[in-house]
């Protein structure tokens, strides 16, 4: 049996960190992503549930501060109608911020005609691109009616949770399609950062955790063959190119499976080719696909029922 | 006309005008215009798919004039003319027009308000006393059209608008624009010009 990881996220200096990352290996942990800024340093990692202790004790020698990090190992896509200034940089990129400090990955999507009440659609590649996320959180205005009559054919099609963010108030159930909704986060044309805003910024956070954590119940019912943190490990050893991609986020963690930031033709085979010491190769577990993003590769890995005879 | 003395947004819905009102703060403060607008109205009906905003302006800056803020005089060999210039905000503008006029090569500036010109004399005066250096209702022109397009909800773009003696009328809908929503906003406009018209 697998030991149960808490997903948590160290900020501190960039001095001696590599003692938390030596740990963490020690215990059986993994790191998911780490992001040096200069003399600092953001880790975002897994640890065994029973030794969160001796890493927290570590972290204040060094005189971080470890956090838990809810939404680690999810990639949330932002969708906003779409990329002009009525929606970016406020409010759809202080949405994507804020959700990143739950320790999520995003991705910005503009719809390319997302805009307006009657004209407003999305296209077959958007939907798909979208798809491929464990959570979409749609970023609207103001406007009560455009929220509840116009904007929700913007959902058809999408089948993973829809978050819906809008400024007025609103009963999730008054718009269809929508899994949950956060008001108070509308369209604004300044960084929010006065209380209420960060308030209801706050409970979207709270909000797209609930919506993971369910999807996390769902997955622990009927496992995944492979835990996602433990392929990205093998990833890292079996094609070591991914070491020299330059995004932030080379191998993007999903909640069932990853996104793995190098060309799909060229290195499709070598991913699928990864071997695990039970004996069994990736391609005999995950579905490897051509990812809608770039030319990347993208692996849903199987459910151990879909996988009995391995 | 006191700055931003009315300022009304009316929605359909009125919890929702506040956040409009608080958008259309926003952008006003970003594009440096709460001195030029005097009083502001916007009525929204989404349902309608209608924005409609009508701004009387604050009587505007008269345009520049080179005459008025340079001397000039020939130097002392007489080979140039030396314009002083008074109005330093302006020099970028009055070297871009003296550079179109007398060509890059004929036109230096040696010193931060000093402008000289290898020109006779009276070619220059004659050229300066009729050179408008910065006129400061055009560039606001500019900025108002900037203004109504980041006030109007996305995907408005069926327009309308007017400028006349700085009484400005925007009309914006995504369906085809109707005869009764420009009257309702020139009706809207006499309400805000109010005693004054």
């Amino acid at each position: 049996m697998a030991a149960v990881l808490e997903p948590y996220i160290y900020e501190g200096g960039i001095h001696k960190h590599s003692l938390i990352l030596e740990l963490l290996e020690d215990l059986g942990g993994y790191l998911v992503q780490k992001t040096p800024a200069s003399t600092e340093v953001t880790l975002v990692m897994l640890i065994p549930k029973k030794d969160v202790h001796l890493v927290e004790d570590l972290c204040k020698k060094l005189l971080g501060k470890l956090t838990p990090a809810p939404l680690t190992g999810t990639e949330v896509a932002v969708v906003s109608p779409t990329l002009a200034s009525h929606h970016l940089p406020h409010s759809a990129c202080d949405i994507a911020e804020y959700i990143r400090r739950g320790g999520a990955n995003t991705n910005m999507i503009g719809l390319a005609r997302g805009m307006g009440r009657r004209v407003a659609l999305s296209a077959d590649y958007e939907r798909r691109l979208i798809n491929e996320h464990d959570v979409a959180v749609f970023s609207f205005g103001t406007f009560k009616d455009c929220i509840i009559n116009k904007k929700p054919k913007l959902f058809e099609g999408i089948e993973i949770p829809i978050v819906v963010t809008g400024g007025p108030d609103i009963r999730t159930e008054e718009i269809s399609g929508a899994d949950i909704y956060v008001g108070g986060i509308g369209r604004v044309a300044h960084r929010m950062r006065k209380g209420p805003e960060l308030d209801a910024m706050d409970v979207l956070n709270e909000k797209v955790g609930e919506i993971v954590n369910l999807k996390r119940e769902n997955i622990a019912k009927d496992p995944l063959a492979v835990l996602p943190a433990r392929l990205m490990k093998e990833v890292q050893e079996q094609v070591p190119d991914i070491l020299n991609v330059l995004t932030p986020a080379p191998i993007t963690l999903q909640l069932d499976g990853m996104r793995v930031k190098l060309p799909y033709d060229r290195y499709h085979e070598a991913v699928g080719n990864i071997v695990f010491d039970e004996g069994f190769i990736l391609s005999d577990v995950a579905n490897i696909l051509p990812s809608k993003m770039k030319d990347y590769i993208l692996v849903k890995i199987k459910r151990r029922s879909e996988v009995a005879n391995i | 006309m006191e700055p931003l003395e009315i300022f009304t947004v009316e929605t359909t819905e009125p919890s929702e005008a506040a956040s409009y009102e608080s958008i259309l703060k926003d952008i006003i403060s970003e594009l440096a215009f709460s001195r030029t607008i005097g009083r502001i109205k916007v009525r929204i009906r989404p349902e309608d798919s209608l924005f409609m905003m009508v701004i009387l302006l604050r009587r505007g800056l008269p345009p520049i004039k080179a005459g008025e803020i340079s001397d000039t005089e020939f130097d002392r060999e007489h080979a140039k003319v030396v314009i002083t210039v008074r109005d330093e905000k302006t020099i970028p503008q009055f070297l871009d027009r003296l550079w179109e006029q007398f060509g890059r090569q004929n036109v230096i500036q040696p010193e931060r308000n000093i402008i000289e010109v290898a020109a006779d004399l009276e070619t220059v005066d004659k050229f300066i006393a009729e050179l408008i250096v910065d006129d400061p209702e055009k560039t606001i022109r500019g900025r108002l059209a900037d203004m109504a397009i980041r006030a109007t909800p996305e995907g408005f773009r069926i327009r309308y608008h007017s400028l006349d003696s700085g009484k400005f009328v925007f009309v914006a809908s995504e369906d085809t624009m109707q005869q009764d929503w420009i009257d309702e906003a020139n009706v809207m406009l006499k309400e805000l010009e109010g005693d004054d018209s």
